[in-house]
């Protein structure tokens, strides 16, 4: 061991604190955009032209989903941490939780999803649903649609309200203690280990709030696009994804505040090593979830699996698939795999730039290859809001702009919620028993 | 009347802990020993870098095996799937592009072979097995698997001296400093 032993006397006894002053300009210009691009993106939802209007709704759910997953990863790295009762990450933890953080914020952003006006043209069966107009749905949908009238338990609009609401409040509930837990203890003039045990305690039966958000967001937002389909690889899938990127996020983070003269003395090349295993781990296991969905639809040939892969392998799409074959997986994988490369917090970076890029690709392809097949060939008799949508087409042309549009506006959001989380305490749990432990990691 | 000759294993010392093992295999790092181990009833984390040992060529050994267990999966399920009887299930396509019935297999090859090229290996860069080694001669060394920590030094390494070499283990905090002889065969 090369270098120094560290010792109570190296940890900050105040905590190590971002200079607000420094972000200040950051922030202010991630939330100008936000503002403007949300006020322009609700006008664009609700009173725009109806191809628009359509073609937007996808466009949001796009990017919505997309940093929803980056948040719920923070919330999920938190739980495990605590759960699994880790010395390594003590000296990183304070990351995990200001990403988690955001998970409030940004469910705030899928507000528009819970409108008529918008679910029309996403969610076919909530049309189907509404088709009662107030009568009884089961004898509505008894006679217009069997699939839909054997899902109605499950797929029922108060009930896929209830769902939604209580994905929202229950992660923010958890991430917000666990975070008011550890934040508490950076403060106590007698830090024990009375928090330490009771987080570990608490993120035991909330790690099942993390399992069902993800899994039924993923279920409720995304697998509802197209009701006749379903695939039960679908919420492992989305959470690979969404532990992997926001492993990368916070190795964004972590090196970017060393690269600022923080997180002195209490992470260094052995933590970052962890996380670059860690997104080498769930780069391969994205990939083998990812393809065992595909293997399985396969093999198995059914009418209603298969027109997930359909859509998604005819035309340019199907460049894009392959894309995510070498690009998600293979490329990163063998550079993943040395050593040397994941120590280094700039190599190391670059890699986590590179995973958000291909993750973008990956819920694009998710979300957006939906678009062009269900709101074309609407016809009128399913109201005014679907005139003027034109035909089936495997893309819409120039619906891309909006794409682009609802990511920066979202991102914008995530950027300054997150820079504000990061500003607001230590950066660091300074007092935390195991800080020690974590500073001197060797694996 | 005995007629086999001894020769020079080398020394071995007893150190008190695994901490005093720690510090006193940096310190023979320092001096610039090659041909030297530590010996200890259990792993001690870091060891590896206070001996100062390269990092292993192993993975690539396995990187290799790897890829040929792929490799060996791909060409048994194309050759006996698509060249010599093609089989079609479900109108699904016998060529190249039925490789995704393929990758279970190659998947499962790729891990097999890894794991022999890790045995094996492993084995073959440790020199095991082995029916005898010098050290067995010490009486002391038995300790090594209950609660003992030992370093030796091999008298084969360049700057091994017999009067020098005993005083740096005696410095570094070495007890019961022993000469270890093995039988000339």
């Amino acid at each position: 061991m090369a270098h120094h032993h560290v010792t109570s006397a190296d940890i900050a006894i105040n905590g190590d604190h971002l200079d607000n002053s420094k972000v200040a300009k950051a922030k202010n210009i991630a939330m100008a955009i936000a503002v403007l691009g949300t006020v322009f993106s609700f006008y664009l939802l609700f009173f725009a032209s109806n191809a628009t209007k359509g073609s937007y709704a996808y466009s949001w759910l796009f990017a919505f989903y997309f940093f929803l997953t980056l948040s719920i990863g923070g919330c999920f790295w938190t739980l495990l941490h605590n759960v699994s009762n880790s010395g390594w990450g003590t000296s990183v933890r304070r990351t995990f939780e200001n990403l988690g953080s955001t998970y409030p914020w940004m469910f705030l952003f899928g507000l528009p999803l819970l409108c008529p006006q918008v679910q029309q043209y996403l969610y076919e069966w909530m049309n189907i649903h509404r088709g009662a107009h107030g009568g009884d749905v089961k004898e509505h949908l008894h006679h217009v649609d069997h699939l839909l009238y054997n899902k109605h338990w499950f797929m029922n609009l108060p009930f896929w309200y209830g769902r939604v609401i209580f994905w929202g409040v229950g992660l923010s509930c958890v991430i917000i203690f666990l975070r008011k837990l550890s934040i508490a203890q950076d403060t106590d003039a007698n830090p024990g280990t009375k928090r330490l045990f009771q987080a570990r305690f608490h993120s035991t039966y909330t790690l099942i709030i993390f399992a069902l958000t993800i899994t039924f967001t993923g279920f409720d937002f995304m697998m509802a696009l197209d009701y006749k389909w379903f695939s039960t690889m679908w919420g492992v899938y989305l959470f690979a994804g969404s532990a992997l990127n926001s492993m990368a996020v916070i190795i964004l983070v972590c090196a970017w505040l060393k690269s600022q003269g923080h997180l002195k003395n209490v992470t260094g090349p052995e933590h970052f090593h962890i996380m670059g295993k860690l997104l080498f781990a769930f780069t391969t296991f994205w990939a083998y979830i990812a393809f065992s969905q595909y293997f399985l639809i396969w093999y198995a040939g059914i009418t209603e699996e298969t027109s997930y892969f359909l859509i998604r392998n005819t035309g340019n799409w199907n460049i894009g698939m392959i894309a995510l074959v070498f690009g998600h997986f293979v490329v990163p994988f063998v550079i993943l795999l040395q050593a040397w490369l994941k120590r280094n917090p700039k190599t190391l970076s670059i890699m986590a730039v590179y995973t958000l890029c291909m993750h973008a690709l990956d819920h694009y392809l998710i979300t957006i290859p939906e678009r062009g097949v269900s709101l074309g060939g609407t016809h009128m008799s399913q109201g005014d809001a679907f005139a003027g949508l034109g035909p089936i087409q495997v893309a819409i042309s120039g619906a891309f702009l909006g794409d682009i549009l609802a990511f920066i506006t979202i991102g914008a959001a995530f950027l300054f919620f997150l820079l504000r989380a990061i500003g607001q305490h230590s950066l660091y749990p300074n007092r935390d028993p195991r800080i020690l432990e974590s500073a001197n990691l060797s694996n | 009347m005995s007629t086999t000759r001894k020769r020079v294993y080398g020394y071995l010392a007893e150190f008190k802990s695994a901490s005093a093992l720690y510090k006193a295999a940096e310190k023979i790092r320092d001096a610039g020993f090659k041909k030297w181990d530590c010996y200890s009833p259990y792993p001690i984390h870091g060891l590896d870098g206070a001996m100062g040992m390269k990092r292993s060529i192993l993975p690539w050994f396995v990187f290799f095996g790897g890829m040929t267990g792929c490799a060996t999966a791909f060409a048994l399920a194309y050759t006996t799937q698509v060249v010599i009887y093609p089989t079609i299930v479900q109108a699904k396509p016998a060529n190249i592009f039925t490789i995704p019935a393929f990758f279970p297999i190659m998947f499962e090859l790729t891990i097999l072979f890894s794991g022999f090229t890790v045995l094996f290996g492993l084995l073959a860069l440790i020199q095991l097995p082995r029916l005898n080694h010098p050290l067995f001669a010490s009486r002391q060394f038995h300790r090594a698997t209950d609660d003992g920590f030992f370093i030796a030094i091999e008298a084969r390494d360049s700057k091994f001296s017999p009067n020098q070499t005993k005083e740096l283990l005696a410095e570094i905090g070495g007890a019961n400093i022993e000469l270890v002889e093995e039988e000339d065969s």
